[in-house]
């Protein structure tokens, strides 16, 4: 006999109608706020850790949770929730609402008619350092030591430049693009072997705007074409759920 | 605007492994359910690792290291000769920062 349990997606206004074809994704609702809520089959999360270092299964259960939140996100708002919750009985969730109700409707209000976009930034950087070396005058030294000296010397200071010029980038661009938003976060750049991209990521951010906004993107366009000589170049993700916007974080952030 | 809008409207690209992760097992909030899947747990942090830390640590590398800390919008103190070298970089590339060019 499989045991049968709840895996919780996000939650959603008490009276909202999901329509999943399959039948898969049910609401549960304590009539004020509602969870997004799937039967799900306990013995696929045993021995847990093996599982979540499984990255077929990983990415699966990933992109279920993204693709159901993407789905209630299309009408109306969602508070996501994060990947893993489970409970045994369709009783507990209730009581989860019951009991954090006020702050997810702060939550869901908050977010309500808005969605967020992800900004990434990226940079070719031996592009970016070729155009600053040839920028340089390659002044004529007296002897081959010294032209070595002074190119070795050369070179770092154009790795600095590089730096500097990436690092200022992604602070203008962040702080433009704020402009443009209501809130937003800064994130961790991702690492090329995750990106599987020749540039390197500089900027990954996360933006909370209103629903159908094109400011941003249009923003964004703006700093691709105003950075294009020094090899930088930006790009929108989304409209997502709004998960960098929701939690304790992101209350105090407002309130301050 | 309906769902089919937000679906269909420019066409987004399927999202990026990466960027699902990142918001679904770090963002969003944490409620203790029956079954807590436990982001700490060494073997996931090896997912959270190279997701997040070792970015970090490219970052780093890459003399990236503003977005630590509260204040990164705040420019390192003391740095002049650096902030007059990036203006001139800048203004050798056509962007005078503070008054880009806006649409």
């Amino acid at each position: 006999m499989t045991e049968t349990g709840w895996y919780v997606y996000g939650v959603v206004d008490g009276d909202r109608v999901l329509d999943d074809p399959a039948g898969r994704v049910h609401v549960v609702s304590n009539g004020r706020i509602a969870a997004v809520a799937a039967s799900v089959d306990l013995s696929e999360f045993d021995e847990l850790p093996d599982r979540l270092n499984d990255e077929e299964w990983l990415e699966a259960k990933a992109r279920d949770h993204e693709s159901v939140l993407r789905a209630a996100a299309a009408g109306g708002p969602v508070v996501p929730l994060r990947f893993g919750a489970v409970y045994r009985r369709q009783e507990d969730v209730v009581q989860l609402l019951d009991e954090r109700a006020d702050e997810l409707v702060a939550d869901l209000d908050r977010v309500r008619g808005h969605v967020e976009l992800g900004v990434k930034g990226f940079v070719a950087r031996k592009r970016l350092e070729d155009s600053l070396a040839s920028d340089r005058s390659a002044a004529g030294a007296a002897t081959p030591g010294r032209a070595y000296l002074e190119r070795r010397r050369a070179e770092r200071e154009v790795e600095d430049d590089a730096s500097a010029i990436v690092a200022d980038a992604a602070r203008s661009a962040h702080a433009r693009l704020l402009e443009r938003a209501v809130t937003g976060v800064l994130n961790r750049p991702h690492p090329r072997e995750l990106t599987g991209r020749a540039e390197e990521m500089f900027l990954n951010a996360a933006y909370l705007v209103p629903a159908g906004d094109r400011s941003l993107h249009a923003e964004v366009d703006a700093l691709t074409r105003a950075y294009a000589p020094l090899a930088l170049s930006f790009e929108v993700t989304g409209p997502w759920p709004p998960y960098n916007f929701v939690g304790e974080s992101s209350r105090e952030e407002v309130a301050s | 605007m309906s769902s089919r809008d937000l679906v269909s409207h420019g066409g987004p690209a399927p999202a990026q492994l990466a960027d699902v992760l990142e918001r679904v097992l770090d963002k969003g909030i944490v409620i203790a359910g029956d079954i807590q899947i436990h982001l700490l747990d060494i073997e996931l942090l090896t997912v959270k690792l190279r997701l997040l830390v070792a970015s970090a640590d490219k970052a780093k590398e890459m003399g990236i290291d503003w977005w630590e800390g509260d204040a990164f919008l705040s420019r390192r103190n003391g740095d002049h000769a650096l902030e007059e070298r990036l203006r001139r970089l800048e203004s050798a590339a056509g962007l005078e920062s503070g008054s880009e060019d806006r649409e």
